[in-house]
């Protein structure tokens, strides 16, 4: 049963064409494809009609109409008895059979060493004497009784755990009593099953979260109405339930983190790894992921496990929790390899003028500051003096680029006045859908506490050759290229942050269509500005904008922004995900935003002509 | 009349060679572990598939029928558990994207059974601006079982009517599903390297405490466009206070590459979970939640100007998983 992509299919077609694959051509690039998706027209498949307009038929009327490939095959006459496009699926029929065939023959043992192709009927042979090898003294699978299954249980369970990674546990709702737990346990907590199984659950659990997890198995519940969501409006629905019905019924889902014990003998630990106040304890616990539902069993069926002749309130039902537990990483790996955070490193992010919107418990530690006191100030103001022409050529390529950008080591100033050399790695963080730059992400690793090394630091770097910068030289306000600094003019630190980040916003506007604010990830900037781009980019070698000068007016379109745009060319080097990379470059050939809204539309319309549309009226969310 | 007998003869020929030919299928089929029902309706190619899948997997039926009953309904039943769990099914991909392997309970959520699709090839079934990206992800790299996690978003075809009954393949509509799991490299040239995934179906049916939940809308930039009250206990902020806000404004800045490609899932697919992140709290700290939104079209019904699109928007489920974290 399957569906093909023919347009002209109007012969006879038997049994065997349905049986065929998709004959989706995997050659097709994205938008051709989406295009041949969306428009499929499937013909039917009318049975019994042959057109014999340019037939020669030979009349053959006793043939199996499922053999005509074999036919063709086997009697060398030409026989024209259908239009083209039907031998090209007999083709294609023979093709996949014949390739079926190959496949099969290189997965035989006996079909390998031979050097010259052998035919059909013998591969399928070797295939039955290779079957009934391997399953041995077992005869044939037709005994009524025996469940057939292309892997064994036991096997689908090994899959299974495996592919997820965790361990199934069952516990009592009452007093946590652990009933069951799967054998992956021991790799994952290394216990051994023996040792868990009809221990409590509390026993294991971190004490500060015993009181969640207790709340987790419990049946009492503030908002017991199920929570529809009406997804046409968005809106919630009200549905009416019983209370504590819908929490406690077989079914209700649970999903929570807790820390769990785990027997350290042979398991390293990640230490390095976890964060804040779990580096103490991750001598002991880690923290599982653990997600499932809610069963109900009435007791008479459990024997010695249950424990309702205990309680006199669940004499009747066993409720339970089965969840399966999964260790869960703290560390996410970023989009340019792993980032570890060392003790000794904290990571702070800014808007694009370099006002910390973000800044991580850890920096309380090496700056002093609390995170609030630094919070919608701006990252110049602290910097120290003789850093500050490299940072802000930093900031300057942080924006204009998509890859990590590593500053020098320069001088933080702490709460009280001492400085900390640090040396951070940046990188701005784009919105995939409006690509405009959320913030800069910044990961600062201390190089030194000692305030006495608080002499010259970070000036290896391009603070070069910079002709204009020479024309007012004065040893008291810092020389940053670019940043105006007429005579009589106060430079405040701040103001570096927001100019830089202005001159971007400037570039972008000049340069941008009027609709690119809009819903258009399909249009890249450089659509619109083609020439200037090609420009700049002879002019400029890559990321030296450093050297060149750049007037304190932000409209002037001679600025080597064009280092913007390279960005663009190296898509596939990018070190975030954008949405050129992931769907590729045939997207990009869209010229117009309408063409680019269209097939975004008939993308998200799930189904166009593949059948029915997927009713959104219909799809309620139950929380 | 001599033309007439040598067609004659090379008719009986023939038919003698199909005749033999589809008794070796049937000899194949026989061998295969499937309901009588479904061998008396395989195909031939169908036959190869399954065979070419039954070997790769290493059978291994050869085993004592007592023995196997009690330990076999253990293993069932904890499989059985596991996979309600999930909310999915089992995948078993070769490097080129065979189905080697699916489990049964694969035809509740595509409508189309075991025996129709394993051995079937991927690409066959899935969107194509996917395949670059599931492409991505069979590419295993050697060294040592287990080592990758592969986690991703594809668009499959699926049989099933939205009210659960299996219609033909050609009505097929584009089914979300959320693929995880590991690859397995096997150097052993007799073993077959191939990723072992678990799959399930978006949006996911969760019935979880609503005291931990918030729902949230969005426009196609991530910024807040409506919040649900229960925001407020949870992370502090009043809904107010979160409306035009971005989501990567109110994430841990570690978590911005997750969001990232929650974002671009939501774009080119429609529907996304987001795996687990953290949102800041208000007055500091943060929360670890998990976020399973859809794109929903527009909810305007206004049809006058067909050619111009609606604004689109996302909806978005949260779930706090963990109390508030002072790092």
């Amino acid at each position: 049963v399957n569906v093909t992509f023919e347009q002209q299919v109007d012969d006879v077609l038997v049994e065997e064409e349905q049986s065929t694959s998709v004959s989706l051509p995997s050659l097709m690039t994205p938008p051709s494809a989406a295009g041949m998706s969306l428009s499929v027209e499937l013909t039917r498949k009318r049975k019994g009609s042959v057109d014999n307009q340019d037939s020669k038929c030979v009349s053959v009327p006793d043939v199996d109409m499922e053999d005509d490939q074999n036919r063709y095959k086997d009697q060398h006459v030409k026989v024209k008895c259908f239009r083209e496009p039907h031998s090209q699926i007999e083709k294609r029929r023979r093709d996949k059979m014949n390739n079926l065939i190959d496949k099969l023959s290189a997965m035989i043992p006996t079909c390998n060493p031979m050097s010259r192709k052998l035919d059909k009927l013998t591969v399928l042979r070797m295939a039955v004497q290779h079957l009934k090898s391997l399953k041995g003294s077992a005869s044939s699978f037709s005994e009524a009784n025996y469940k057939p299954s292309f892997l064994p249980d036991e096997e689908l369970k090994h899959l299974v755990l495996k592919a997820a990674d965790g361990f199934l546990f069952v516990v009592g709702c009452d007093r946590g009593k652990i009933v069951f737990v799967s054998e992956s346990v021991t790799k994952i907590l290394n216990y051994s099953r023996a040792e868990l199984i009809g221990q409590s659950l509390f026993d294991y659990i971190h004490p500060k979260d015993m009181g969640k997890v207790k709340e987790q198995l419990s049946a009492s519940e503030l908002y017991p109405r199920e929570r529809l969501i009406d997804a046409k409006t968005g809106l919630q629905v009200q549905a009416d339930l019983p209370i504590g019905a819908a929490r406690l019924c077989s079914g209700a889902r649970r999903s929570f983190f807790c820390r769990m014990k785990y027997n350290k003998i042979s398991i390293k630990v990640e230490e390095k790894e976890s964060q804040g106040n779990v580096l103490l304890e991750s001598q002991k616990y880690c923290t599982v992921h653990c997600t499932g539902y809610m069963r109900s069993w009435p007791t008479s069926q459990l024997g010695a496990e249950g424990e309702g002749e205990v309680d006199k309130q669940e004499s009747s039902h066993f409720s339970c929790l089965v969840a399966v537990g999964r260790v869960h990483n703290h560390s996410s790996p970023q989009v340019n390899g792993e980032v570890r955070v060392k003790p000794t490193e904290f990571i702070t992010r800014y808007a694009m003028d370099g006002k910390f919107t973000f800044v991580d418990q850890r920096a309380t530690t090496i700056l002093g500051y609390l995170p609030q006191e630094l919070l919608g100030t701006s990252c110049y103001e602290y910097f120290h003096q003789d850093d500050l022409p490299h940072l802000a050529d930093r900031h300057r390529k942080v924006l204009r680029s998509k890859e990590k950008i590593e500053t020098n080591c320069y001088k933080f100033k702490t709460k009280y006045g001492s400085f900390v050399t640090l040396q951070s790695q940046w990188f701005s963080f784009v919105n995939p859908w409006t690509k405009e730059l959320e913030y800069i992400v910044s990961t600062n690793t201390v190089i030194s506490y000692d305030p006495s090394r608080a002499g010259r630091s970070g000036n290896k770097s391009e603070q070069s050759s910079n002709p204009k910068a020479s024309e007012d030289c004065k040893k008291s306000p810092p020389i940053i290229p670019g940043i105006s600094s007429t005579p009589g003019t106060m430079i405040y630190a701040g103001s570096i942050g927001t100019q830089i980040a202005n001159e971007l916003l400037d570039f972008n506007r000049t340069n941008s269509s009027p609709s690119s604010g809009n819903v258009s990830p399909f249009s890249l900037p450089q659509d619109k500005s083609p020439q200037i781009h090609n420009q700049i980019s002879n002019s400029v070698p890559n990321g030296e904008t450093s050297d060149m000068e750049i007037p304190g007016k932000s409209s002037s379109e001679s600025e080597p922004q064009g280092a913007a745009f390279s960005g663009g060319e190296t898509l596939m080097e990018n070190s975030q995900l954008d949405l050129e990379s992931v769907v590729g470059p045939g997207l990009n050939s869209l010229s117009s935003d309408e063409a680019a809204m269209a097939v975004i539309w008939s993308l998200l319309e799930t189904d166009t002509n593949l059948g029915e549309a997927v009713d959104f009226e219909e799809m309620h969310w139950s929380l | 009349i001599e033309r007439n007998l040598v067609q004659a003869i090379s008719r009986e020929a023939a038919r003698r060679r199909r005749r033999v030919e589809s008794d070796v299928f049937g000899d194949l089929s026989r061998l295969l572990p499937l309901q009588p029902s479904v061998r008396a309706h395989l195909d031939k190619p169908s036959v190869i598939r399954l065979t070419l899948s039954y070997i790769r997997i290493g059978c291994d039926g050869a085993q004592d029928e007592e023995e196997k009953d009690t330990e076999e309904f253990e293993a069932s039943q904890e499989t059985n558990m596991y996979l309600g769990i999930l909310e999915g099914f089992v995948m078993v991909l070769s490097t080129e994207g065979d189905m080697i392997f699916l489990s049964d309970n694969v035809s509740k959520y595509m409508g189309l059974t075991q025996t129709e699709l394993m051995g079937h090839n991927i690409f066959e079934y899935t969107h194509p601006c996917d395949h670059e990206e599931i492409r991505s992800n069979l590419r295993l790299t050697a060294g040592g079982e287990y080592i990758i996690i592969q986690d991703f978003v594809m668009r499959i075809k699926s049989a099933l009517t939205h009210r659960g009954r299996t219609a033909n393949l050609k009505s097929a509509t584009w089914k979300v599903l959320h693929c995880q799991g590991r690859a397995k490299v096997c150097v052993d040239p007799s073993a077959v390297s191939c990723l072992l995934l678990t799959c399930r179906p978006l949006p996911l049916s969760h019935t979880l405490l609503s005291r931990y939940t918030f729902t949230s809308q969005h426009s196609m930039d991530m910024r807040f466009t409506y919040c649900d009250q229960r925001v407020t206990s949870l992370l502090g902020y009043r809904p107010e206070e979160l409306l035009g806000r971005s989501i990567y404004d109110l994430c841990h800045a570690l978590d911005t590459s997750c969001l990232n490609k929650n974002h671009l899932n939501l774009c080119l697919k429609n529907q996304s979970v987001s795996g687990q992140y953290r949102m800041l709290v208000k007055g500091g700290g943060y929360v670890w939640v998990e976020s399973h939104s859809a794109v929903i079209p527009s909810v305007r019904p206004s049809r006058s100007r067909p050619g111009i699109p609606q604004p689109l928007c996302i909806l978005s489920v949260t779930y706090v998983l963990r109390c508030v974290h002072y790092f």
